[in-house]
């Protein structure tokens, strides 16, 4: 079972994702069309890419948009939550381990204890957005239960995980539980919202582009005020 | 000398008095006869609803809507019309009243624009609305290129056996062809012309008004302006009268309207078009003048339309 | 068998289907046939296939639903936070079902989805700028309205905009001969006062070609005049089309792609014809949006751009007043406090913020700024047509809240709105709210203290009196 999990199912997983990942941003920028998006893409190109990168930096700093600023709560929430998932992930003393033993070669990692706290904080934060979801009334009448699916598959492999390394009950069953969460994961990613790993980078680029060919980027003096 | 008139109507009370007048001319002159109403201002934005400019309240621009506007104008002027007894062109519009007075006196080629003065009550939905500061009156009469016959108090709304004739002169361009048409209607009617000027004690530096020699000096000047700018054109037409007095001018030219039983004024409204609203809105003479004079007044600004 | 008179799929096209639908008091029959109207879903199902492509359809997918965006909005905020309001929730329900359901809707839903496209939404794309995803809701609408009125979904009044559109190629009944006689009547009025005013008509080469809004010409010719002045005092050589002349949009408003085509191609058309170095276009918002910004790929120019350079009124003024064209007489500057609306679709959708400030630099003493102001500025509630349509008046009304709040806090009794359609909603908004204020565009003000070059000032007779 664990090496089915480990090796066939790994690979499969991984692939599926890659490929996802792949094919679905071949397809997003297959799809871009410049007379239907009216946006000259390929004219005043410069102008699009400058913007298109403000766009993009300017979301992923905490509190550099005016749209952070006014809503600090949810900012901080946001960051935690989507820092502690993706450092704890890459940077876990386990995960390099693995690689080191696999293919040689492994990332820097951050001590264990760091992993605890960042995995306890995407725990806690996941849960305070459940309760912002069910709370919030602008929030509430968004929601559907696909969003709770997508947030109980993008943290069950932290639960699991932290189960296991702290030995709750039965090792096995939480690492393989672990395990298996991970690859859900990874294969649904690619075909749920969660496509927003990537997709954010490609549509933020292009309203980036948008706001910087066509609607002032040529006219402004200093771009976009994200 | 009026071929083809314009009457404006609110279709209130308000112009009656203008009505009779133009119905009178328009019948003794034997000229074309049109009648405008503005009923409505736009007020929703590039839509079809408008506001009354009487009521205030939101209609609808369409056809029924006209038609029962046509003919409530028509049952108010019922008399008039049967008297007058000949074609006439009831022009219907919404839009800025003093703007498609202009349009339709500019593309009719009209000779003369009568019109009512408002009452207090009226037009009192033009702070909120574009282009509306001052009063229709007083746009109209500033920029049409036809003389403006204004039509205040129902006493001033007798137009016949014209036989004092008041010209009231500030000198100015306007002044001039004020001058010239007063004229012509003088002679025409072989009438009487008063020429008249106030000097305006209002205003003015202090040693000004306080020295009643300065303000004769001043009045002899100005009787010698008279002659050299006006008598002079008047080939030796002998009937009429110079007459300075000192005083707030449109307080005076009244006073003087009815001490010389005047049956008419004539007079040049030349506010600037680009005036600041408060300097509109307390009205020009020429608007002070007709809301107090038993006499109907004319308004002469530009000089007569170039015919196409 | 749909029997429907007015409210058809079609759109109108002669004069006498116009002056048909004109008659139908506010749309009374035409909405009572919208009850009735069928939705042809393989029609829909192929628009969307043939227009919805990956930019909408990610956008609409990868919504994380966190509600970031509702706080965006004016009509949100202005509606006591009414979760119905939120943006993502009015695309979700509306657009993203049709995508969802490729075209199977019904005709309740359809007009639902046009209470929402036009009740509930001015298309001012403030939430793009919210939205951690970059997701425009605001394109999204004007998309969602692109279907409904390719279904015949549409209020009254865009139905009617966008035949004023097709037939006169202006939002008004106005023609190329009304608008060339106002022309000519504005110079007559004003030449007491501006001698040697001129509006030349067709002048080829010029350096500016000028274009207005259709209801200068039908009711506000002054404007027209205004702007003359304004050019002559800064010594410009410039003219007007006599046909091309109509810049606004309502056909954008309704969804109209088609008619939008066809009106933004009349002006590209004069361009050609005349030749002129740059566009100049008057104080108007969505007509800037609509011939400058979209108005290119409607008509299928690959640079994106209008054929010639386009500036907007502010950008003229602003450019004349730094270089000195446009001198300002220092003791007529604007003493009292005085604010600066900033219209959406020239200021967030055209990067001409900086403009506004240039400006006020110039002529007002006591600038204040509203807040928040620029490219995040609220919309003042009469954006994507919601001015003139009567259906969705309270609504609009409502969405002024926002609006009249900003205004309060600058403690301005003076809101200056380069914009036609800001102009009649801030106007609106005093006679709903009356919180005191006047309001006022760029031309008038600018004539009341621009120093007079002697040349342009009329010649004083031989003893003449003031």
């Amino acid at each position: 079972m664990y090496n089915f999990l480990t090796g066939p199912m790994a690979w499969f997983s991984f692939l599926i994702f890659f490929m996802g990942i792949l094919i679905r941003s071949f397809l997003y920028i297959k799809g871009l069309d410049s007379n239907i998006d009216r946006v000259t893409y390929r004219v005043n190109t410069s102008f699009g890419v400058k913007e298109a990168v403000r766009s993009i930096f300017s979301w992923l700093l905490p509190f550099s948009t005016r749209g952070w600023r006014t809503q600090p709560l949810m900012t901080t929430l946001f960051f935690v939550f989507h820092v502690s998932l993706l450092t704890s992930t890459i940077f876990l003393n386990a995960h390099n381990m693995i690689l080191q033993e696999r293919w040689g070669f492994s990332i820097i990692t951050i001590p264990n204890v760091v992993s605890d706290y960042l995995t306890i904080a995407v725990l806690v934060t996941a849960c305070l957005l459940i309760i912002r979801r069910i709370k919030l009334p602008h929030v509430k009448i968004l929601t559907k239960p696909s969003d709770y699916f997508i947030l109980l598959v993008s943290i069950a492999p932290f639960l699991t995980g932290f189960l296991a390394f702290h030995q709750f009950g039965n090792y096995t069953f939480w690492m393989l539980t672990h395990i298996i969460s991970g690859e859900l994961l990874l294969i649904v990613i690619p075909f749920t919202k969660l496509s927003h790993s990537f997709l954010f980078f490609f549509s933020r680029a292009q309203l980036g582009m948008d706001y910087g060919i066509k609607r002032g980027g040529m006219k402004h003096q200093k771009g976009m005020t994200w | 000398m009026f071929k083809k008139i314009l009457f404006a109507t609110t279709g209130t009370p308000s112009c009656d008095a203008a009505a009779r007048v133009a119905f009178d001319m328009a019948k003794r002159y034997n000229t074309e006869l049109f009648i405008i109403n503005v009923f409505g201002i736009p007020s929703r934005s590039f839509s079809q609803v408008i506001t009354d400019l009487r009521t205030g309240d939101e209609i609808d621009l369409h056809d029924d809507q006209l038609v029962k506007i046509k003919n409530k104008l028509e049952r108010r002027y019922q008399q008039q019309i049967h008297d007058y007894n000949s074609p006439h062109d009831i022009v219907l519009t919404d839009g800025i009243p003093h703007t498609e007075i202009l349009r339709v006196a500019r593309k009719k080629e009209i000779d003369l624009i009568v019109m009512g003065a408002r009452t207090s009550t009226e037009e009192n939905t033009g702070s909120v609305n574009r282009h509306l500061i001052g009063s229709t009156l007083q746009n109209v009469a500033r920029s049409a290129r036809c003389p403006v016959l204004i039509i205040g108090r129902a006493a001033a709304s007798f137009w016949g056996g014209i036989s004092n004739i008041i010209f009231g002169t500030d000198f100015s361009k306007g002044s001039s062809q004020a001058f010239e048409f007063a004229f012509n209607l003088t002679k025409m009617f072989n009438a009487s012309l008063h020429i008249f000027h106030a000097i305006d004690i209002s205003s003015g530096p202090f040693e000004f008004t306080k020295n009643q020699e300065v303000i004769e000096d001043r009045i002899r000047e100005v009787r010698g302006m008279i002659r050299k700018r006006y008598i002079s054109k008047m080939e030796g037409y002998n009937d009429y009268e110079i007459d300075v007095w000192e005083g707030i001018p449109y307080v005076e030219i009244v006073k003087y309207a009815r001490e010389s039983f005047a049956d008419l004024i004539v007079m040049a409204h030349h506010t600037k078009k680009m005036a600041p609203p408060e300097e509109s809105v307390f009205g020009s003479n020429v608007e002070q003048v007709v809301l107090r004079s038993n006499a109907p007044v004319i308004s002469v600004n530009h000089p007569a339309r170039q015919k196409k | 068998m749909n029997e429907n008179i007015f409210c058809t799929p079609n759109p109108v096209n002669d004069k006498d289907a116009l002056d048909a639908l004109l008659r139908d008091k506010r749309g009374q029959q035409y909405y009572d046939e919208m009850k009735r109207l069928k939705v042809d879903t393989a029609a829909l199902k192929k628009l969307v296939n043939d227009t919805c492509r990956s930019r909408i359809r990610t956008w609409l997918e990868i919504c994380a639903h966190c509600g970031m965006c509702a706080d965006a909005c004016a009509f949100y905020l202005s509606n006591d936070k009414d979760p119905e309001q939120v943006p993502s929730y009015k695309i979700q329900s509306t657009l993203g079902k049709i995508v969802k359901q490729k075209g199977d809707v019904d005709n309740a839903f359809m007009r639902y989805a046009m209470d929402v496209a036009w009740g509930k939404c001015t298309c001012c794309n403030r939430c793009s700028l919210y939205c951690p995803f970059g997701i425009d809701m605001g394109v999204l609408m004007s998309y969602l309205r692109g279907l409904l009125f390719s279904q015949g979904f549409v209020p009254w009044e865009m139905k009617i905009g966008s035949g004023m559109h097709r037939i006169f190629r202006a939002q008004m009944d106005v023609t190329v001969e009304d608008w060339v006689d106002t022309c000519e009547w504005m110079i007559e009025e004003y030449e007491d006062e501006w001698p040697r005013l001129k509006i030349p008509v067709d002048k080829k080469n010029a350096d500016i070609m000028y274009t207005v809004n259709a209801r200068e010409a039908k009711h506000y010719p002054d404007d027209i005049a205004e702007a003359a002045v304004l050019f002559s005092i800064a010594g410009e050589n410039w003219t007007v089309p006599s046909e091309g002349w109509e810049e606004t949009s309502l056909a954008m408003f309704a969804g109209d792609w088609e008619g939008a085509k066809l009106q933004v191609k009349s002006v590209y058309d004069a361009m050609d014809r005349l030749k002129p170095k740059q566009m100049v276009v008057t104080e108007c918002g969505h007509a800037y949006r609509a011939t400058v910004i979209e108005g290119p790929y409607w008509a299928g120019l690959k640079s994106g751009k209008t054929p010639v350079e386009t500036l907007h009124y502010v950008e003229w003024v602003a450019k004349a007043l730094r270089s000195g064209k446009l001198k300002i007489d220092p003791a007529k500057k604007i003493k009292e406090p005085v604010t600066y609306h900033d219209s959406c679709n020239y200021i967030r959708n055209g990067g001409l913020s900086q403009y506004g400030r240039e400006i006020m630099s110039y002529i007002a003493e006591d600038f204040r700024e509203m807040t928040p102001n620029g490219e995040h500025n609220f919309c003042c509630g009469g954006g994507g047509g919601l001015n003139g349509i009567g259906k969705y008046r309270k609504e609009r009304n409502t969405g002024q809240k926002v609006k009249r709040d900003q205004i309060l806090a600058t403690g301005a009794k003076l809101v200056i709105t380069p914009c036609h359609n800001c102009w009649d909603a801030i106007r609106d908004l005093e006679e709903v709210y009356k919180i005191g204020i006047r309001w006022s565009f760029l031309k008038p003000l600018l004539l009341d203290m621009v120093i007079v070059p002697e040349h342009m000032k009329p010649q004083k007779e031989e003893n003449e009196e003031e």
